[in-house]
């Protein structure tokens, strides 16, 4: 195993760790109102969308590095 | 039964959050709407910086470019960048947690979290010393360099202000500066903290996806 495969299989798991937990708060505070809440619903719906990303170039979609 | 008590525990946080009288309440609005401000223009100056990076990226036929020496640069380390990446995007889910465990009165726990993003936010600042300590470019050898140190640089310093910025914050919380229903601070950290890992998404994109 390579040095590249053994870090994109921490990342992957790191990745799935961090992505479900941004991902279950978001809709655990899916009603939250006030212009705070909503502004970190973006934030933390972007920061999911990261990790997808991180999960995407895990498994050699993205990225070819 | 759990969505129940979801909602019990949104509402006794939002009484807590109304229970301040006018006065701060109207000045907590204004500075939050301040802040925001603050954060798009900082939007504003990554955005052009990035525009700057997608320009020079297009007026070279091939991506990474020629270096002046002569010799076709090497891609960026895709692979450290996704373990870096996860990093931040692990302090930003320890940094929501923070702030929620503020609003649900348990200080423990706000501790806790909060010296977990701060541990991982210096352990990207070092992933990103170790990055620019192997990567084999320059910052005046090709514009693919500037763009990069640049960038990230920017980046960097921004994670840099934001661990300083969350050790005040953990300082103030625990000698009395915020309350219950008074927190704007912590808030204020958390939304930085957030918007400091979404441009790392972008830049995540650009550099190595892209």
């Amino acid at each position: 195993m390579t040095t590249a495969v053994l870090e994109k299989s921490i990342a992957f798991v790191f990745a799935i760790l961090v992505g479900g937990t941004t991902s279950t708060q978001l809709a655990r505070d899916w009603n939250s109102t006030g212009l705070d809440n909503q502004l970190t619903k973006v934030l933390l719906g972007l920061m999911a969308f990261g990790c997808l990303l991180v999960l995407l170039a895990c498994v050699g979609v993205f990225g070819n590095g | 039964m759990a969505i129940s008590s979801i909602n019990a525990s949104h509402e006794a946080i939002e009484a807590r959050y109304n229970a301040v009288d006018g006065l701060y309440a109207e000045t907590r609005d204004m500075r939050l709407l301040g802040f925001v401000l603050v954060l798009v223009s900082d939007c504003v100056l990554f955005s052009s910086f990035i525009f700057a990076y997608l320009y020079l990226r297009n007026s070279v036929p091939n991506w990474p470019p020629i270096a002046q020496g002569g010799h076709q640069l090497p891609r960026f380390d895709l692979a450290f960048a996704t373990i870096n990446s996860c990093v931040l995007f692990g302090s930003g889910a320890t940094m929501h947690f923070a702030m929620e465990s503020w609003k649900k009165l348990d200080k423990p726990a706000f501790n806790l979290w909060m010296i977990a993003t701060i541990v991982l936010g210096i352990g990207f600042l070092c992933g990103q010393a170790y990055e620019y300590h192997n990567v084999q470019i320059t910052w005046a050898g090709s514009t693919m360099g500037a763009s990069f140190f640049t960038l990230t640089g920017m980046h960097g310093f921004h994670v840099l202000v934001g661990v300083i910025y969350l050790m005040v914050l953990y300082w103030q919380a625990n000698n009395g500066v915020y309350t219950g229903s008074k927190y704007f601070g912590l808030t204020a950290g958390t939304l930085y903290w957030h918007f400091v890992d979404v441009i790392w998404v972008a830049l995540f994109y650009l550099f190595y996806l892209m």
